[in-house]
């Protein structure tokens, strides 16, 4: 019986491997140049999440990152924050008027690249890096902290206290505005008009200065301003933690343990991963199929070709974000076997932190090769903000450089960085799992399920990467 | 035919599924045998008394 299972299995496996030459005879060919198929690497990366498994079961028999373990590493003057905030309110504002008042071709305007390029893919990157550096230079914030000292001289001591930020509300505000600007990213039609994006820019700042001004700065930045959220998730896993008069040193990702479960957590991370996860699906020939079908669908209703396409792709959006969180309670709900006892929901506020390395190494993954070519267009962009010819610094005739990274070299840096990032994932599940259970045998039982997770969330990645290849 | 015919985009799309699927496939196998057992041990217990 296990001979034939064995024979049956190589059988399988021996055709598989016929297959991709089948695939690639279709044009895909000199893009990449791999020395196995790309489905293979996913089950190289599902063994190694195995034996990440199994090595935390063995040599992380106690909690390590629960207890906050920090050392003061600098004193910072108090200047630095006032200066940082300029900086962030003088870009803001540069980049808004080239959106106004530069040229519209996407192209030839820095406001697109600066938007798409630096500040939605490289922040993350770099918070991961160096902490949330991006705090300081948050233009809303330094508005409305110099708002709030000017009214409180102005009204000497008159000002009232702002409201208590309400605690059911929790990150939903951030999770609602990261998912609008991924939609904006994705779905809306005028994504590449410079001028819609400054406006929108603008509208997003009114709004923050509302909620800072009726809740106070540092408690809408903490829990409401979406891009302040989403980036100072990613800071969490950083070994810098910025404070304002200090910077501290920690393990690394033991910030991430340090995350509050609070309403909208699990939702925050959902959409940080299902709106990824749609832009690279987005481009493939599965969702294209579904695209067409759909829109003659809503076009039969009466709806323009425009407005079809986008309702189109916004109940994608909607349907991704859905099936990425559908997919974790799942892994909950697995959880869940080995102590009934515990609820669903705090399950899934207690795990939540586990998926934020998955979310960045979504994020490095899916657009590094974004990153790695358009990435430079901010070298010569800089130059000549508005489209018309300036040269400012004198790189205005730079151009992207497209053989400095090879496609082979992308896929592998895509292939480690979610490996990575799952692994990293799996060390915070099983550490809080040991907090939870108390003992090292029911919390690696419960994390069975975790794995199915990651190893799920990890084989979609490679999935919707290759077919984008 | 036309399935037949794309089998290698479709079968190679399928590769992707396998770890997920062998993985859960052992849990849920896992979760019966263990249960089986307790079955059987708690039949054998009230054989005895």
């Amino acid at each position: 019986m296990t001979r034939r299972l064995a024979a049956a299995l190589a059988l399988v496996l021996g055709c598989l491997l016929w297959v991709p030459s089948t695939a690639l005879a279709h044009g895909l060919v000199g893009k990449q140049d791999l020395p196995i198929p790309r489905w293979l690497f996913a089950w190289a990366a599902a063994t190694v999440l195995v034996i990440s498994f199994l090595a935390l079961a063995v040599l992380w028999p106690a909690p390590l990152l629960e207890r906050r373990r920090e050392s003061k590493l600098l004193s910072l003057p108090s200047l630095l924050d006032p200066l940082c905030g300029s900086l962030g309110v003088a870009t803001f504002a540069t980049a808004v008027y080239a959106g106004l008042a530069g040229n519209q071709s996407a192209s030839e305007n820095l406001l697109p690249t600066l938007v798409f390029v630096l500040f939605w893919v490289a922040i993350p990157c770099v918070s991961f890096v160096f902490g949330d550096i991006s705090r300081p230079f948050n233009p809303w914030r330094a508005v409305g902290r110099l708002g709030g000292w000017l009214a409180a001289r102005v009204a000497r001591g008159t000002l009232p206290k702002p409201l208590e930020y309400p605690r059911r509300v929790g990150y939903w505000p951030a999770a609602a505005g990261i998912f609008a600007f991924v939609w904006v990213e994705l779905v809306y039609s005028g994504r590449t008009d410079p001028r819609s994006l400054a406006v929108l820019a603008l509208v997003y700042a009114v709004v923050q200065w509302v909620g800072m001004s009726v809740y106070g700065v540092d408690a809408w930045c903490r829990r409401a301003d979406a891009f302040g959220v989403y980036f100072g998730l990613f800071a969490r896993l950083s070994p810098l933690r910025w404070a304002r008069r200090a910077l501290f040193l920690r393990p690394p990702v033991a910030g991430a343990a340090q995350l509050a479960a609070v309403p909208g957590t699990v939702a925050l991370v959902c959409v940080a991963i299902g709106t990824t996860s749609f832009d690279g699906f987005s481009l493939n020939d599965v969702w294209n199929s579904i695209a067409e079908t759909s829109t003659d669908a809503f076009r039969d209703l009466g709806l323009s070709p425009g407005n079809a396409l986008e309702l189109t792709f916004t109940l994608g959006l909607i349907a991704m974000v859905g099936l990425i969180f559908a997919f974790y309670r799942l892994g909950i709900a697995g959880m869940r076997t080995v102590d009934p006892s515990r609820s669903a929901r705090a399950l899934a506020g207690a795990f939540a932190h586990s998926l934020i390395p998955i979310a960045l190494a979504y994020v490095i993954a899916h657009y590094f090769g974004l990153l790695a070519y358009q990435g430079q267009a901010i070298g010569f962009l800089v130059s000549d903000p508005l489209g018309d010819g300036s040269d400012l610094f004198g790189t205005a005739d730079r151009a992207i450089d497209y053989g400095w990274i090879s496609a082979s070299a992308i896929w592998y840096v895509q292939v480690v960085t979610l490996v990575v990032g799952h692994a990293i994932g799996l060390a915070l599940a099983h550490d809080r799992a040991l907090v939870l259970y108390g003992n090292s045998r029911e919390s690696v039982r419960s994390q069975y399920w975790m794995l199915a997770v990651m190893v799920g969330f990890t084989c979609l990645a490679l999935w919707l990467l290759s077919s984008q290849a | 035919m036309t399935v037949v015919a794309h089998a290698g985009h479709w079968l190679a799309q399928l590769a992707y599924l396998a770890p997920l699927v062998f993985l859960v496939g052992a849990l849920v196998y896992g979760k019966w045998k263990a249960r089986r057992e307790a079955r059987s041990r708690a039949g054998d217990a009230r054989e005895q008394a």
